[in-house]
């Protein structure tokens, strides 16, 4: 068979040289237009060609793959093949018989080059350079071909592999990234907040975290401490209560005043009513407080210094937001000054806090803080990596990507038009920070949220240092790295999520500050942030890690259903709860555990592990039935992306049979959306396109049936229509409809349609400017 | 006129980001809200990861063997004049041949600003390596000048499968085929179909599902589709059909068996679809006498006689007159008279024996010992491990 097979390259080596040597022939012909009569002569060769090799064609073929068979090395040559293999490259007309192949892959190694350079979107199948329709454009090709082949030739047919995908889209982030973090080293910044801090703190607070405790230095363990650790390490979470004093008023916080203890809530529950009131205070001033509190009861105990050391510097706030932060600070005070008072103390303990921070540490960190409960009158010390110490990676991330453009594009009189809300046009509080959330200012917010930080002590360049830990300081660590990740910048977010750890350090628990949050039990770490921090490492290319996470999470959201299941507290401890609580917390723990359950099938989706991923999916149906015809299709859809449109058919019946019991408009459109994609799974654009237009039909504002319609009419090669359909949902209702998917398709179509492509996305770009906020992601409109 | 030409692979669904908050962290249900307002999020189901929105293909992607390569041709007017008969030309050009995709090779009568003409064109891929779409436009301008560009779309075909065989040849006729298939592409495939077409002489059992109470189950379980670099075993029974295994001669040699049909699918249902050329299989070298085993127990008891039958057929394409003998081993010890004429034997034909031996070793025995002579050309044929045979003691075999 090798005879054979050098025969038939030989062969087609023959049918190559025709094939140029009619080309130059064309050529040649082209410039007499006369060339329709050249194409066809050549079709017509080629025919023949063809009507002789197909009858042995497929045995040709069959050749190369059983060939393939006994080649070992085949994968590294089709690897080195895919290097090409990244876009449709355009080739110009070859003149030179002689030289043709060299010149070709020069060609090519040229138009990969000036693609990369030019343009972020190489490798899109329609880069078309602009070959015009007269004959000055063909000159023009010529010209550059000339000037390709004196060129130097770099080792032939290696041609300049086109980056992968991915590595694209990392690079952008990458820029943004490294400016962002170099310059902080530059004192000089925009922001005085975070300079005036870490000024303040270096030069003031620093000495004083450290010296008078002697912390850093030694980290002695006490003797006492560590007898402590040692005996009740056979965790009989019953026996451990924290402090005699503390337990006794558990039970009564239960049902006697909980509208007290939501009043006295830092901010969770009944701050947000609060912020409409005038008088109430804003959740600045209550974190304030607390600090106060802090303050207040360190003085009088000197196991906490750190407290200490962190509202000294707070205390003297001389930068903008705490001028700002308003008044009531001293009339929280004086709510707060009863708080040495056991009855205060028990009422903060409330029953909604205890089941939603509830959560079980790890052995190590529960025999820290069960030593903190038991050692209130003499110093703890923990060793530095035990302690979270958070700070600000980069100080801001502030811009607006689609200002930017503007002024590249538009010129500047129409970038000064772009109006968006900033980090200082907004109220310095967390009213002003839902406010930047809201209206998509996400960059913004993270400023925002990073300036809050900075009042907390744990602004810019205070990674590292010892820091104290409220339930507002976490919430907005929680914002932030959460808009962060909504911003896909996932290493910035990791980075900041680094000091953090696994989310278990004692200080990240409640009972480590008796004095702040007396009786208050239970983690300060949002749940949802850990699902957050979960999540995080599969964005990043680490899946794996983020299983193991959630895997963990789930364990813990498991054992607490069981504990309540026995009839004890969430965190295992014997506390007496109501049944109607009981119920309330078993709820709210189920729906967390299927949170998690979610973010696990997300996640083994990601890695395309479907089976597991689909197995995942039908158990978060367990926990979230309302969502089973959603889920279903999803899991449908799931077999539609592998190619099992047998089995994806399976899953959307079974939805027709889920939403046959219940009717309403939501699983009509489902239904038909489901069949509509079967259909596209069957390769029949025509019917599936029928089906999205019934969506429409039933309701016109569907986004989704909007612009799959108009996918499947640019496959039914209705260009125009496609358009048509596109651009009129957009102007439609633009507020909606800038989706990021839905300008991708569009300006992606613009690029097929017409050379004026460019004003086209620019025209989305004054709409863009218009109606969104500065996390909008502009890769979406292709502008390069 | 511009010319542009965008590859159609199938659009993919938007995967959305979920990040979600509890009602009692700081955001509120801000973050819900956002996802809700999101339209490209599942309405009910935000969390869930794979949205609804179709968006359409962001690169070239890779094309494989196999698979239908489609392409969307726009021919848009950019000028401000109409211009006339217009023709569009759309070939693809491969190491071989040269095929003409267009639809229609009629020209268009006029084409007016600001219109286009589109046309979208398939072709299942059939060779591997370079491939050039090679799109021509001939048109005449208003002043009456004919015009004429093209332009070159290059593209590489890779392999999407490897595929590895191996026969078995079972003492009886059947022959097995494993096939390895393994996926090289960078996206998993579902294996739609991958069955055995046999050549004329044989018949083909697939062993690739296994029968539980009526109901057949692959038995690749759940899993239906291959992940990049994967392989699977595909394993097919081959019996020679009544008419050829009676003319044993026949299947001498190299023998055609079959090719493989492939069929898969990727993502969105994108289909390909692969044939293997013939597999070919060299047919054992039974010399002239072929000695094969009928029956034979697998387990016997230690100095117990236990009877074999075997078949000798002549292979060659002369008549042998055979003389059977019989020699001991260390373990089997065979009964009866050795040195038994067996007679003539035509070519082609055979005869069966029946024969009684015993093993006086316990454990896996090889039946081995026996001597064919074929008294004509004075050649003797030695038949050593025919078979293996379980010997245990009575005991054993009683309880």
């Amino acid at each position: 068979s090798n005879a054979k097979d050098a025969k038939s390259t030989s062969d087609e080596d023959d049918s190559r040289d025709i094939v140029q040597q009619k080309t130059q022939e064309e050529e040649i012909l082209f410039h007499e237009e006369t060339i329709d009569l050249g194409g066809d002569e050549f079709e017509s060769e080629g025919n023949e060609t063809v009507s002789e090799n197909s009858n042995n064609f497929v045995d040709k073929l069959n050749e190369q793959m059983m060939e393939s068979v006994i080649i070992s090395d085949s994968p590294n040559n089709s690897e080195d093949d895919t290097g090409e293999l990244g876009c449709l490259q355009e080739i110009v007309d070859q003149m030179e018989a002689k030289h043709n192949q060299k010149v070709q892959a020069e060609v090519d190694k040229e138009e990969f080059l000036s693609n990369e350079s030019e343009t972020e979107h190489e490798e899109t199948p329609k880069d078309i350079s602009e070959i015009g329709t007269d004959d000055q454009a063909s000159l023009k090709e010529e010209s550059i071909q000339e000037t390709v082949k004196e060129e130097p030739k770099l080792g032939n047919n290696v041609p300049v592999e086109p980056k992968p995908n991915n590595i694209d889209e990392s690079k952008p982030e990458d820029q943004i990234l490294s400016p962002s973090t170099t310059k902080p080293s530059s004192e000089a910044e925009p922001i005085p907040v975070c300079t005036i801090f870490s000024q303040a703190n270096n030069a003031s607070t620093q000495p004083q975290l450290f010296l008078p405790d002697g912390f850093e230095p030694q980290m002695v363990k006490s003797p006492s401490f560590s007898s402590i650790i040692e005996t009740p390490v056979k965790s009989n979470p019953q026996v451990v209560q924290p402090s005699p004093s503390l337990s006794k008023f558990f039970g009564d916080t239960v049902n006697t005043n909980t509208l007290a203890s939501d009043f006295f809530d830092s901010f969770t529950t009944s701050n947000f009513i609060s912020v409409s009131n005038p008088n109430a205070s804003s959740s600045v001033p209550e974190q304030m407080s607390s600090l106060s509190n802090g303050e207040d009861s360190s003085s009088s105990n000197p196991t906490f210094p750190l407290q200490n050391g962190r509202s000294e510097a707070g205390g003297p706030p001389s930068s903008l937001e705490i001028t700002q932060s308003p008044k009531p600070f001293s009339q929280i005070q004086a709510v707060f000054a009863g708080s040495d008072d056991p009855f205060a103390t028990a009422l903060n303990m409330s029953e909604l806090d205890r089941r939603n921070d509830a959560w079980i540490p790890s052995e190590e960190t529960r025999n820290v803080l069960i030593s903190v409960a038991t050692q209130q009158y003499s110093a703890v010390f923990i060793e530095k990596e035990n302690l979270t110490m958070p700070g600000l990676k980069f100080d801001n991330i502030q811009g607006d990507a689609v200002k930017d453009l503007m002024l590249r594009f538009l010129g500047e009189q129409a970038a000064v038009k772009r109006q968006v809300l900033n980090a200082n046009s907004v109220e310095q509080s967390f009213v002003g920070l839902k406010q930047l959330i809201s209206s998509k200012n996400w960059r913004a917010a993270v400023d925002l949220c990073g300036r809050l930080l900075t009042a907390h002590g744990q602004g810019y360049k205070k990674s590292g240092l010892p820091a104290s830990h409220t339930t507002d300081s976490l919430q907005l660590w929680f914002v932030r790295l959460a808009l962060l990740v909504k911003l896909n910048l996932f290493q910035n977010a990791e980075m900041e999520f680094e000091p953090f750890g696994n989310l278990d350090q004692p200080d990240l628990y409640y009972e480590y500050y008796p004095n702040v949050y007396p009786g208050r039990k239970g983690s300060m770490v949002p749940f949802s942030m850990r699902i957050l921090h979960a999540e995080l490492p599969q964005y990043l290319g680490n899946p794996q890690e983020s299983l193991d996470r959630l895997h963990s999470m789930k364990t813990i959201c498991a054992k607490i259903l069981e504990n309540l299941e026995q009839g004890l507290a969430e965190d295992g401890s014997m506390t007496n709860i109501t049944q109607e609580n009981r119920q309330a917390s078993v709820q709210l723990w189920r729906s967390r555990l299927g949170r998690v359950m979610y973010s696990m099938a997300n996640c083994l989706l990601m890695m395309k592990d479907y089976v597991l991923a689909v197995d995942t999916y039908h158990t978060v149906i367990k926990y979230y039935p309302q969502q089973e015809p959603q889920l279903l299709s999803g899991i449908g859809r799931i077999f539609l992306q592998i190619g099992d449109i047998k089995t994806a058919e399976k899953y959307f019946q079974d939805v027709e049979k889920v939403t046959h019991k219940l009717d309403g408009l939501q699983s009509q459109i489902m239904v038909l959306m489901n069949r509509a994609f079967l259909h596209l799974g069957q390769n029949n654009f025509a019917e599936a396109h029928r089906f999205f237009t019934e969506i429409l039909r039933i309701d016109s504002s569907n986004a989704v049936a909007n612009n799959n319609a108009a996918v499947c009419l640019l496959y039914l090669g209705k260009l125009k229509d496609s358009l048509r359909q596109l651009e009129g949902m957009v102007q439609q209702d633009p507020k909606h409809y800038l989706h990021e998917s839905v300008l991708f398709n569009l300006t992606t179509m613009y690029e097929l349609e017409s050379s004026r492509s460019m004003q086209k996305k620019q025209a989305l770009l004054e709409a863009v400017a218009i109606k969104e906020g500065d996390s909008f992601n502009t890769q979406c409109l292709k502008l390069g | 006129l511009i010319f542009a030409v965008m590859r159609l692979t199938k659009p993919t669904l938007f995967t959305n980001i979920p990040v979600t908050c509890e009602e009692r962290d700081l955001p509120g249900n801000l973050f819900n809200q956002l996802m809700k307002d999101d339209p490209s999020t599942v309405k009910g189901a935000e969390t869930l990861m794979l949205g609804e929105m179709l968006t359409l293909p962001q690169n070239f992607g890779n094309i494989f063997l196999g698979e239908t390569f489609s392409s969307y041709i726009s021919v848009h007017n950019d000028s401000s004049q109409v211009v006339k008969d217009i023709l569009v030309k759309a070939d693809l050009q491969t190491s071989s041949q040269r095929l003409n995709l267009s639809a229609s090779s009629a020209a268009v009568a006029e084409l007016k600003p600001d219109c286009c003409i589109d046309d979208v064109i398939h072709h299942e891929v059939k060779e591997i390596g370079t491939h050039i779409l090679v799109c021509a436009v001939s048109y005449t301008t208003q002043t009456g000048e004919k015009m004429y560009f093209r332009k070159f779309f290059k593209f590489q075909v890779l392999k999407p499968l490897d595929v590895k065989t191996k026969f078995y040849n079972a003492e009886t006729d059947e022959v097995f085929l494993e096939a390895q298939i393994q996926n090289i592409t960078t996206s998993p495939m579902f294996m739609e179909k991958v069955s055995l077409e046999p050549s004329m002489m044989y018949n083909v059992a697939e062993l690739n599902t296994v029968d539980t109470a009526g109901v057949s189950e692959s038995t690749f379980g759940a899993r239906t589709y291959l992940q990049p670099m994967d392989t699977r075993q595909y394993l097919y029974c081959l019996k020679p059909k009544q008419e050829f295994a009676e003319k044993a001669g026949v299947i001498k040699g190299v023998t055609v068996i079959g090719k493989l049909d492939i069929v898969w699918k990727t993502n969105l249902g994108e289909r390909g679809r692969l044939q293997t050329s013939q597999l070919q299989r060299m047919a054992p070298g039974y010399g002239d006498v072929r000695l094969s085993l009928e029956t034979i127990p697998d387990t016997v008891n230690l100095e117990e006689p236990f009877d074999i039958t075997c078949k000798v057929t002549n292979c060659s394409e002369r008549t042998m007159d055979l003389v059977l003998e019989m020699c001991n081993t260390n373990s089997i010890h065979w009964c009866g008279v050795s040195g038994r004429q067996l007679g003539k034997l035509h070519p082609s034909s055979s005869l069966h024996l029946a024969l009684t031996l015993l093993s006086s070793v316990q454990g896996l025995q090889s039946v081995s010992g026996l001597r064919l002579t074929d008294t004509f050309l004075k050649r003797t044929y030695e038949y050593d491990d025919i078979a293996q045979v379980c010997v245990v003691s009575s005991e054993v075999k009683q309880s």
